[in-house]
């Protein structure tokens, strides 16, 4: 009896961690995930321009990873949450692809019950076309080409849901059984499209769609252009192409608006005076050599608590412009993050600034947070340090409802009348080369501008107004500061204006 | 006797470290402050004032140090090489936050000096023991500090890049 049990022991011993060591191989299996990735305009993109890649995910089994799409310089990053049985899709705006290619890495959380680590990786190659783009999305018909240009056929899911990406085409020709296809992000990308001055014909669209398009379009609604045929809508592209478009303000223009940050340098410059005059009467009054070396020293641990302590805000500044009557006003914003030491800073992107965010500068190394829920960038990640700026820019548009007509009378006075819905706060109004002090109006009520001064045209914001009226130089805009409640926090020292064109009739 | 003594020949140097200090902060925040307004990368003049406060103090600890070394013996000479290094610290931290140069180079850097600030003292009260003679020491130690001085301006190229922009 005593052998048997001993034999049975010996066996028991050798089968348990047999056993254990299968259980531990099961449960470590990597999870099978299927990663596939396309990239709008059938994977078309111009040098320099951003694009958007869409991405579909399924696994065998819930497993917690990052997907990380690296395109040049700039990261886009995203905490997923896979569930077996479900395909997660999502659509990710890159920056400029530099060489066109576009890395994708997907890494699945250690906690998952499977090994940490790379787990697919896809290498995604955006063609570069070196002419512009024309994007042809058409249900029916056949090749549509517009000399200069390169064509590129289109079905509705090859049209992106960010609004950045379609800086990649140039022009855009979509008919209504593609327009009814799209979804509602599509539909929202493009017409914030639209509202930045894209050039797009509608063909074939019926009256209740191009009513409800009217006056989405930015520039006045000249570059959202209905058409009846295919030959009409290639000869109002050639017409909208032959005229020039206002363009957006520049990221230097609206650098100008902020005032240089400077606040650290005055700071550090008075902290090294203070130090000198200390260390100078260290060596004056003590004899003892280690009371000068304690100076320094203390003066050095002080300099880097300074600079870890005082952290000065980041700014930003919105410009927008609209015209009278528009529905939409396309706004270009800058934000700017002064950095105090060498450290990896993280800030957040303000939800309603996340439609079109980017790195100003395309060799910034730059990693966004993607928000996968939400389908936007969350948070931007970089690193910085003293005196460095580190600058994000954003695109997009926001619904406005406000409406000026002027008259100018005979005695010289002019008359302006609020046109719109609702009521303006005070502002100031441009005239022909002219700044006057606009009151606040309700709607429909009028006002006379006399000769009353507003702020010397020298002022870098009515200088920057004054460079975009249109038609320059003798137009007359309006122009109100914009209430960036809703954009920006306590941490952020925001300013936005709103430049309110009146179109000449 | 000895301390006003010791005093006397640190306060030069100390003093002279304060003044480079200043000089080169002077010049570092003036150079900055036009990066700063026309918009360009400030970090190479952070990483230029790091190269000159170590070129310069280097140089100095050479001349300096290994002389005070053999005239009035090893504390003497280190407390003076100690005058010469510590007044760039603050400035050192701010370059150094400003510029893209290696932490561990910094550091490296500010070991090196202080373990020269107290070895060439030694080397210099070596030589004076060595040759017995106070001004063939004096002498010796000025010539070897100068040769020092010279290899280190002559072999700066390979690490100090941003001087030569």
């Amino acid at each position: 009896m005593r052998s048997s049990d001993t034999v049975w022991h010996r066996l028991l011993l050798l089968l348990l961690p047999g056993l254990a060591l299968c259980g531990i191989v099961q449960a470590a299996a990597a999870p099978r995930i299927e990663l596939t990735a396309t990239a709008a305009w059938q994977g078309w993109s111009r040098p320099g321009r951003s694009t958007e890649i869409d991405i579909r995910l399924s696994t065998d089994k819930a497993v917690r990873a990052t997907l990380e799409v690296l395109a040049g310089r700039q990261t886009v990053r995203s905490d997923l949450e896979l569930q077996p049985g479900r395909v997660m899709r999502l659509h990710m705006p890159v920056g400029s692809a530099g060489t066109g290619a576009v890395t994708l890495a997907l890494t699945v959380a250690p906690d998952a019950g499977s090994p940490a680590g790379p787990l697919e990786r896809r290498e995604l190659v955006i063609a570069q076309s070196e002419s512009p783009l024309l994007g042809v999305a058409l249900a029916a018909g056949g090749p549509v080409g517009l000399e200069g240009f390169h064509s590129v056929a289109l079905a509705a899911q090859d049209l992106p849901r960010n609004a950045s990406a379609y800086s990649s085409i140039d022009a855009l020709i979509l008919d209504a059984p593609t327009l009814g296809a799209l979804d509602q992000r599509q539909l929202a990308a493009l017409l914030t499209h639209a509202a930045a001055c894209g050039r797009i014909v509608l063909l074939n669209a019926d009256p209740g769609v191009r009513q409800a398009l009217e006056g989405a379009g930015g520039c006045g609604g000249h570059t959202l252009m209905p058409a009846a045929s295919l030959s009409e809508a290639r000869q109002m592209l050639r017409s909208s192409l032959g005229a020039s478009l206002p363009t957006a303000i520049t990221a230097a223009s609206l650098a100008e608006l902020s005032r240089p940050a400077q606040a650290t340098w005055n700071r550090l410059a008075v902290a090294l005076a203070v130090y000198f005059a200390a260390a100078l009467l260290a060596l004056v009054f003590f004899v003892s050599w280690p009371v000068p070396l304690l100076v320094s020293a203390l003066a050095a641990v002080a300099v880097l608590a300074l600079l870890h302590t005082v952290q000065p805000p980041s700014q930003l500044r919105v410009w927008s412009e609209g015209e009278s009557g528009a529905q939409v006003a396309r706004y270009q914003a800058w934000q700017q993050f002064p950095g105090q030491v060498r450290e990896r800073m993280r800030v957040p992107i303000p939800p309603q600034l996340a439609a079109a965010a980017q790195a100003c500068d395309p060799t910034q190394s730059v990693r966004f947070d993607f928000d996968a829920v939400r389908g936007q960038l969350a948070s931007a990640e970089f690193e910085t340090r003293l005196f460095h700026q580190i600058r994000l820019c954003y695109s997009g548009s926001f619904p406005m409802a406000r409406a000026l007509t002027t008259e100018l009378r005979a005695d010289g006075l002019r008359e302006v009348r609020n046109a719109g819905p609702a009521a303006w706060p005070a502002g100031l109004l441009l005239a022909q080369g002219q700044v006057h002090a606009l009151p606040a109006v309700a709607a429909g009520a009028r006002t006379i501008i006399g000769a009353e001064a507003g702020p010397p045209p020298g002022e870098a914001v009515v200088r920057t107004a004054m460079a975009r009226i249109r038609p320059a130089p003798d137009g007359v805009a309006a122009l109100w500061p914009l209430e960036l409640a809703g954009a920006a926090d306590a941490s952020i020292e925001s300013m936005g204006w709103l430049l309110l064109s009146v179109v000449p009739r | 006797m000895n301390q006003p003594l010791h005093s006397a020949s640190r306060r030069p140097a100390a003093i002279s470290g304060l003044a480079l200090a200043a000089v080169t902060a002077l010049w570092w925040l003036g150079s900055t402050r036009l990066a700063l307004d026309d918009g360009s990368d400030a970090s190479l003049r952070a990483a230029a004032a790091l190269v000159a406060l170590w070129l310069v103090r280097g140089m100095a600890l050479a001349l300096l140090s290994l002389r005070a070394g053999a005239l009035r013996g090893w504390r003497a000479g280190a407390a003076q090489s100690s005058g010469l290094i510590a007044p760039s610290w603050p400035l050192v931290v701010l370059a150094c936050s400003a510029s893209t140069t290696p932490l561990a180079q910094v550091v490296l850097a500010e070991g090196l000096l202080l373990v020269a600030g107290a070895v060439l003292p030694l080397v210099g009260h070596g030589l004076r023991r060595l040759l017995r003679r106070v001004d063939l020491a004096e002498a010796a130690a000025t010539a070897l500090g100068a040769g020092l001085a010279a290899a280190l301006w002559y072999s700066r190229g390979p690490w100090s890049p941003p001087l030569s922009l």
